[in-house]
């Protein structure tokens, strides 16, 4: 009985990942190259050629979802330490500025 | 491998909380000292501030959801309640310009000349560009509709270009209603006409150009395949502010434009 109610929150956890079907462990594989496709009318091709870009989702899911313990906001590394330490900057910096402007406008107006 | 036994949302640690609170402090602050000794520094400083959390907050947001699959139906739920209440609040914030329009035009002041339109105003026609206003927001709510339709269909052609047109439209009317600004006949200092119909209709036009920001940050997701026909919900966020924007223009036509004129 254990095992049923283990495995049922085991499959309402994985259900849990739901977006766009991406689950985690899984390996995605890459797209085959379509470089060898002849070209075709666009009432032809139906609802599979490219409009705008591919789709670079699944992509962004299992580099999102690598558990490495990097937080959300740094997890896609360098222009996201990068953004995140100037904001930062900008936030210490400014609320230092912001005391040190306060303290002068708390002072008496000598005429 | 399940990470947790539940279907709830147990974020990361964020700065953005703190950099957006430091954020209103030196928004706040540097608006005061703006007033008192004329240096604009420290307020536009908040302003970037706030701008960065902004983008670093949603961003976060949009990862949690589409990429890590956070958004569960109870998540979800949670934040289509969460835009619910948002846009409640934003009725009532409306609703405080309306009372102070119908306090001053429902019982006119001598000083007015007892009389509404205040003597030495003239009103603009409400039947020429106001009405043009009009017919280019509710187009817009309908074209709205059409991406939303395009969106759950699977119509990925479509559903970007009635995004785009809903967006132009919004474009539209706000450079409408700037021309309307440049050259009418009275200002914000004209009385209590003016800080009632540039105060309301102001405050109308910012909130038109945060949904048309609203609206664009769903056009380069649907672009990007953010958006499945099942679960798109921050489209829908959009499509329900857009919506409550189009319905305050139609209380801000028939009240201030129509009625007050």
């Amino acid at each position: 009985r254990d095992t049923a109610v283990a495995l049922v929150f085991y499959y309402f956890a994985v259900d849990c990942f739901f977006a766009q079907g991406l689950r985690p462990g899984v390996p995605a594989e890459s797209p085959a190259m379509v470089f060898a496709t002849p070209t075709k009318v666009v009432s032809e091709a139906g609802s599979t050629v490219e409009y705008l870009g591919t789709n670079r989702v699944p992509d962004l899911q299992r580099l999102f979802q690598t558990s490495d313990g990097v937080p959300i906001h740094l997890k896609r590394g360098v222009p996201d330490k990068l953004l995140y330490r100037t904001t930062m900057a900008l936030t210490i910096g400014g609320a230092l500025y912001c005391l040190v402007a306060l303290y002068f406008a708390a002072q008496p107006n000598k005429k | 491998m399940a990470h947790q036994a539940h279907a709830y949302h147990m974020v990361d640690p964020s700065p953005w909380p703190l950099t957006g609170a430091i954020a209103a402090l030196l928004m706040t602050s540097g608006l005061a000292v703006w007033f008192h000794f004329h240096s604009t520094t420290l307020m536009i400083l908040g302003t970037i501030l706030l701008l960065l959390t902004m983008f670093q907050w949603w961003r976060d947001v949009v990862r949690e959801g589409t990429f890590q699959g956070h958004h569960t139906p109870p998540v979800q739920k949670g934040l289509r309640y969460g835009m619910i209440l948002f846009i409640t609040s934003e009725v009532f914030f409306f609703l405080g310009f309306f009372w102070a329009f119908y306090h001053s035009s429902l019982a006119p002041t001598p000083e007015l000349g007892g009389c509404w339109p205040p003597t030495g105003i003239t009103t603009l026609d409400p039947f020429e560009v106001p009405l043009l206003n009009t017919a280019v927001l509710l187009a817009s709510g309908v074209t709205v509709t059409w991406a939303h339709h395009s969106i759950m269909e699977g119509e990925r052609k479509q559903a970007i270009q009635s995004l785009t047109l809903t967006i132009a439209l919004g474009f539209y009317f706000t450079f409408l209603q700037a021309m309307e600004y440049y050259e009418a006949p009275f200002t914000i200092a004209d009385g209590v006409y003016g800080s009632t119909f540039f105060v309301a209709t102001g405050f109308h036009g910012l909130h038109v150009i945060i949904g048309s920001m609203f609206l664009a940050v769903c056009l380069l997701r649907q672009i990007h395949f953010h958006f499945t026909s099942e679960h798109h919900f921050g489209f829908e966020a959009a499509a329900w502010y857009w919506h409550f924007v189009d319905v305050v223009w139609l209380f801000l036509y028939i009240s201030i434009y129509w009625w007050g004129s």
